[in-house]
């Protein structure tokens, strides 16, 4: 009997190295396949619109639109520009609010 | 109003090649949830990703014609790969999206195909929409009626010129006294004067008093006494009114409210409404009162409130006579003292009227304590709240609660912050039909009441203002003729410049619809020589 016959199959090094989920990506999955991700968006939405966050983003984009011109911008644009300051602005208390829920879901799926 | 956006060629081209074909396909995935926010979510059980990338963190995009998923960054990679492939569908939001573009466009179909989805997804019963045929408002009967009040007989009103038109006043413009405490009274009556309908019901002999049969049986008449104070103050006498019969009349009606005392104007202006209404023809029981309080002032408001388990909303509708609104004061509930919050404190946060009406048709989280019973789970569940306006008046009067009561402590205190105001007001944004639709998202679809002809401009003709505090304070009107502003307080009327009405603290604001308004102004001709007084004397008088 030749060696090779019972040699294991190679493993596909560099595609294995691919398909390792970082442990971001497994709270993300575990997030979504419980629902817990879509119901912390909600909540996210909610406080952002409460306070004022929504109509501050609303109205740099007005601002924008009134500098370029109403033809001249795509909401590609719109996203780029808006994206630095809208995550900047973001109110500390409501990062703390969903990284305790966040950390209270880690808690209670046992991660 | 709404004007569909053209699409772009290459969705035009699409369209042309693939029809409907590509939406009915995804109309399957479509997931609604019951805050009204569309997704695709397909049967897979793992998270969407990009096929080129991996990525599943940026917005995602679905081809329509493959089905295959990129990124944002990756889209055009993927119509580069495949010709042709330049339409996509945000998962996330369900829009549109021409990668050659890198936009967002719009397709009234496709809009058409994420709304039934929705629409049929819905508890059965109760979804606050209602996609039936929408009947013809009765809006256009209402705006025609108006305009004849306007134009029957409008000769009657004098035509006389005075040609030394400069420095007159216009018609109708006449001092109250005050009869003791009695500018809450004289405010509003000011007010009521110059609201377009109502002053030519009143003016062009639609309320022939002659033959009313109160006065002919000696009984007091609220709308004949009304009548004779129209009459009065238009006569073209300057010397300043005293309404003591209307004061009487509504004393006779409000039994409760007759004293001395100063009143609300609020107050007030309701319980004349309501007097003209009960002393006016009876309407049949069914269908709308054709009373002149209700013809001019009255409204319908609606109120939806939807479950948060599963979508399920129930919708009312309720008449009103004036909006009750709550001052805006820029404070969001989720911020502590010690977080810089995104508004500056409320020192310098500037209330707005519009700040006042967004407030008024927010989404309002119903407490805990008040969990509605939803006819579709059969268990009492958590709900949000949602006020629109379904019909605007004609004239429409907006008032600012600028009082404020605490049982607990059994005190009440006034309000005195500032409000700023519009001259001019459109009303579109918040009609059902704009705040309905904002709650599906940015879609383009028809609903039942998205009334085309329904003008929703507004122009200020009355300011009601209040200085001091609750238990003494004084009542003011402007009044805003022919592009003049006139300070109506009691017995004395001023001419004065914009800037002071601006700055003044307003308690009710009076606005016509554009239309009316205009066409009433024009009919104020100046008034003509009165025998007893110089047109040119400042009106005043002693109180």
């Amino acid at each position: 009997m030749r060696n090779s016959v019972n040699r294991p199959p190679t493993p596909d090094a560099v595609e294995d190295q691919e398909k390792e989920p970082t442990l971001q990506e497994i709270i993300n999955i575990k997030m979504i396949e419980s629902g817990e991700k879509e119901k912390l968006m909600e909540l996210l939405r909610e406080r952002l619109v409460e306070c004022g966050w929504k109509d501050e983003m609303k109205a740099l984009c007005r601002a924008y639109i009134k500098k370029k011109g109403t033809n001249n911008v795509t909401v590609d644009d719109l996203v780029h520009v808006i994206t630095p300051k809208g995550r900047a602005s973001i109110p500390d208390s409501i990062k703390t609010e969903l990284l305790l829920r966040i950390r209270a879901f880690l808690a209670s799926a046992a991660l | 109003m709404y004007t569909n956006p053209k699409p772009c060629k290459h969705l035009a081209d699409y369209k042309l090649r693939h029809g409907l074909s590509g939406y009915n396909l995804l109309q399957e995935q479509i997931r609604t949830t019951p805050s009204g926010k569309s997704s695709v979510k397909n049967h897979q059980t793992e998270i969407p990703r990009c096929c080129f990338c991996n990525g599943y963190q940026k917005r995602l995009y679905l081809c329509l014609i493959c089905s295959s998923i990129s990124c944002s960054s990756h889209t055009l990679l993927h119509s580069q790969c495949e010709n042709g492939h330049d339409i996509a569908v945000d998962i996330e939001r369900s829009e549109l999206y021409c990668v050659l573009c890198c936009d967002q466009v719009y397709d009234p179909d496709f809009d058409k195909i994420v709304m039934l989805k929705h629409l049929m997804d819905l508890p059965r019963s109760g979804n606050g929409v209602d996609v039936s045929a929408g009947r013809r408002s009765s809006k256009r009967r209402r705006l025609c009626s108006a305009l004849e009040l306007d134009l029957k007989k409008t000769k009657q009103l004098v035509s006389m010129r005075d040609l030394r038109a400069k420095s007159c006043y216009p018609l109708g413009l006449r001092g109250l006294n005050n009869l003791g405490s009695t500018c809450f009274m004289n405010s509003v009556l000011q007010a009521l004067l110059h609201a377009p309908p109502f002053r030519n019901y009143f003016l062009t002999g639609q309320r022939n008093h002659e033959v009313c049969r109160k006065r002919s049986s000696d009984r007091l008449c609220l709308l004949c006494d009304i009548y004779v104070f129209f009459s009065a103050v238009f006569s073209g006498d300057r010397t300043p009114y005293s309404p003591a019969q209307l004061l009487y009349s509504w004393w006779q009606h409000s039994a409760n409210l007759a004293s001395y005392e100063q009143q609300d104007a609020h107050e007030f202006f309701i319980s004349v409404l309501d007097g003209i209404h009960e002393n006016g023809v009876k309407a049949r029981n069914t269908g709308e009162c054709h009373c002149v309080a209700h013809r001019v002032f009255s409204g319908q408001l609606r109120s939806d409130v939807t479950c948060m388990s599963c979508g399920y909303t129930s919708t009312t509708y309720d008449p009103f006579m004036d909006i009750s609104l709550n001052l805006d004061t820029g404070n969001c509930p989720s911020t502590d003292l010690a977080n810089k919050s995104l508004k500056p404190s409320d020192n310098t946060y500037v209330s707005t009227l519009l700040g006042c009406l967004d407030l008024f048709t927010k989404p309002e989280k119903l407490g805990s304590d008040q969990k509605f019973f939803c006819e579709n789970c059969q268990e009492r569940q958590d709900s949000v709240k949602q006020m629109s306006i379904k019909r605007l008046p004609l004239v429409l009067c907006l008032h600012i609660k600028r009082f404020e009561h605490f049982p607990v402590r059994r005190m009440s205190r006034k309000i005195d912050r500032y409000m700023q105001f519009p001259f001019c007001l459109d009303m579109n944004p918040y009609l059902s039909s704009s705040v309905v639709r904002n709650r599906f998202g940015n879609r383009m679809f028809a609903f039942e009441g998205d009334e085309l002809d329904t003008s929703t401009e507004f122009e200020i003709f009355a300011v009601v203002t209040h200085s001091g505090t609750l238990d003494s304070g004084h009542y003011v009107t402007y009044l805003h003729l022919k592009d003049q502003w006139y300070k109506c307080d009691d017995a004395w009327i001023t001419a004065v410049e914009e800037e002071v009405v601006r700055a003044s603290q307003c308690y009710m604001l009076f606005y016509a619809q554009k239309m009316l308004y205009y066409k009433a102004n024009e009919d104020l001709v100046c008034q003509p020589v009165s025998p007893r007084a110089d047109p040119f004397l400042p009106i005043a008088g002693c109180c």
